[in-house]
């Protein structure tokens, strides 16, 4: 009896395996998909008129003459580049900044409230004077968006030089190790997690920084395509940019940033708290 | 004492007073410390809470500058860390995002060591401390004690001359305790460090003390200075609670420290019988 039950008790544990996983997929993707009713439900019910809101099948087909014309990859690409060199940029000085104040107590207690200020400040309110100064040009919109990704990074590594313990830096003192040591072994990799936070904190804001500097700059780029297409009044294609902007940032975070973070933090085991 | 530079003297302190800086205003942490830690010996020092003992070791260690008095190592003057003097502290000094392999060959991957050399020693070590089987772990995924195992190792591994720890094993529960100090009495019985140890618990100090030194409470210096007969390294702790001249002189130290934790109480206000507060 408890023989035969075996298989029909592993059978059931067996299935929902892969069942799950493709319903995890499903629940991700549900809101979406109750997003796309909801709108075509309102367009047909209240019928609007295509100048106000158009149906998700005009805004399909308008995303696949933009991919077709090459336009969004071109508009994307302008993007994409721009927050990657940003990125790129921002962690290359960012991070030395963000040790040399870390390191001096003095220096972080002096900065901290000014980071706090400069944070408050976003990148978005800088740019009227940046126009001013840089005029209505990539380099401001770059001037603006690495702005913004450089003080979370700056700010969270020296959260993160602050919070390694002391005893790390003892303990290596006393097996010998000098200042170049102690940034390698030491302060690089403990501040690692929090680096990485800043980083992904920075892409967020760093983003939407971009698509609203892409639109006032009007020199390409995702928020550029959106707002030039409100100007002959382009509703399906104002819907499909927004549509790649977020789904840009998705794919942006989730395969870039956060590997790293699962690569480093996880494994030593950091999160688990 | 009588000889203040022997050539046998390991650790010369003399004179130690410091102070520290606080919100308050100055704290004196040791009054007039006067200390000789010979070559290969096991040095305890116990005594209650806040009486200095850390003050003392960080500044044998190099991280603190004495206010007053000096520090000798060898003859020669403290003015830092130096690799010549390891600390095992009480807990969190091993790296979490090095496995146990790395973090125990760290100090001679500092020094320059070759690879192989490296990995000779720290299988050694990794042998004598009992972590076969662990080498490519990562610290999150060990025990309190196995932790300590490998913050002890890692000292060992750098091969210093003098080993300070700073209550190694208080962090750790009291059965792992027990093994651990049977182990670090093995462990030094192997390679004859000088080691200064500095502890709360009187029955570890002088379990595993060659000497054993008692200090006062705050601002601290040393009370009473007690040889402890036997090398530290034969005894095991059955054998040590069975022993009455081992029990004999833990419970004169312990008479000792506290009356150093009552002389600690409030002093000042007058003693008024329980009840009588309100």
């Amino acid at each position: 009896m408890s023989t035969a039950l075996a298989p029909s008790r592993a059978a059931p544990l067996a299935a929902p395996a892969g069942f799950l996983r493709m319903f995890s997929g499903f629940r991700v993707l549900l809101p979406f998909a109750a997003l796309v009713v909801l709108w075509w439900t309102i367009k047909i019910a209240a019928g609007i008129s295509d100048e106000v809101l158009v149906s998700p099948a005009t805004a399909f087909a308008a995303f696949v003459r933009l991919v077709d014309t090459g336009v969004l990859a071109e508009y994307a690409g302008t993007s994409l580049r721009m927050i990657g060199a940003c990125a790129v940029f921002s962690l290359a000085v960012g991070v030395p900044i963000g040790f040399a104040v870390g390191v001096n107590r003095y220096a972080a207690r002096s900065c901290e409230g000014f980071l706090r200020f400069l944070q408050g400040v976003s990148g978005i309110a800088w740019l009227p004077l940046v126009i001013i100064w840089l005029g209505l040009s990539y380099k401001t919109t770059l001037a603006v968006v690495i702005y913004t990704l450089i003080v979370p990074i700056v700010f969270n590594t020296m959260i993160g030089v602050r919070t390694i313990p002391e005893n790390y830096v003892l303990a290596l003192r006393s097996l010998g190790a000098g200042r170049l040591r102690l940034a390698t072994d030491v302060y690089l990799p403990g501040a690692l997690p929090s680096i990485v936070v800043g980083l992904r904190l920075g892409m967020g804001y760093g983003w939407r920084a971009l698509i609203a500097a892409e639109m006032l700059v009007h020199s390409g780029g995702l928020g550029d395509l959106i707002f030039s297409a409100r100007t002959f009044n382009q509703i399906d294609r104002i819907i499909v940019g927004m549509i790649v902007i977020g789904c840009l940032y998705i794919i942006v975070d989730r395969l870039i940033v956060q590997p790293i973070e699962n690569l480093t933090i996880a494994r030593w085991g950091v999160l688990r708290k | 004492m009588a000889d203040p530079m022997s050539s046998s003297d390991k650790i010369v302190v003399s004179g130690f007073r410091h102070f520290f800086t606080t919100a308050d205003g100055d704290v004196q942490a040791t009054d007039k410390v006067d200390l000789t830690i010979r070559s290969g010996e096991f040095v305890t020092l116990v005594g209650p809470s806040g009486c200095g003992k850390t003050t003392l070791l960080k500044a044998i260690a190099g991280f603190i500058r004495p206010t007053e008095g000096t520090i000798h190592c060898d003859g020669k003057l403290v003015q830092g860390p130096g690799r010549e003097r390891g600390v095992v502290f009480q807990e969190l000094a091993i790296l979490p995002w090095r496995t146990v392999r790395r973090n125990i060959g760290h100090g001679l991957e500092i020094a320059g060591v070759s690879r192989a050399e490296r990995d000779k020693t720290v299988r050694r070590l990794i042998e004598l401390t009992g972590l076969t089987g662990f080498e490519e772990r990562y610290p999150h995924e060990l025990s309190g004690g196995m932790r300590q195992r490998v913050a002890v190792a890692r000292t060992w591994a750098a091969d210093p001359d003098v080993i300070l720890m700073d209550e190694p094993f208080a962090a750790v529960d009291a059965m792992t305790r027990l093994t651990l100090q049977e182990e670090l009495a093995r462990l030094c019985a192997a390679t004859r460090k000088t080691v200064f140890f500095i502890t709360h618990s009187v029955d570890e100090a002088v379990f595993l003390g060659d000497r054993l030194l008692v200090m006062t409470r705050r601002p601290g210096r040393i009370k009473a200075e007690i040889a402890v007969p036997g090398r530290a390294s034969g005894r095991d702790w059955e054998s040590f609670t069975a022993d009455p001249e081992m029990q004999g002189i833990a419970e004169r130290v312990l008479k000792m420290v506290r009356e150093e934790r009552g002389a600690a109480l409030p002093s000042g206000a007058p003693a008024r019988p329980v009840g009588a507060l309100a």
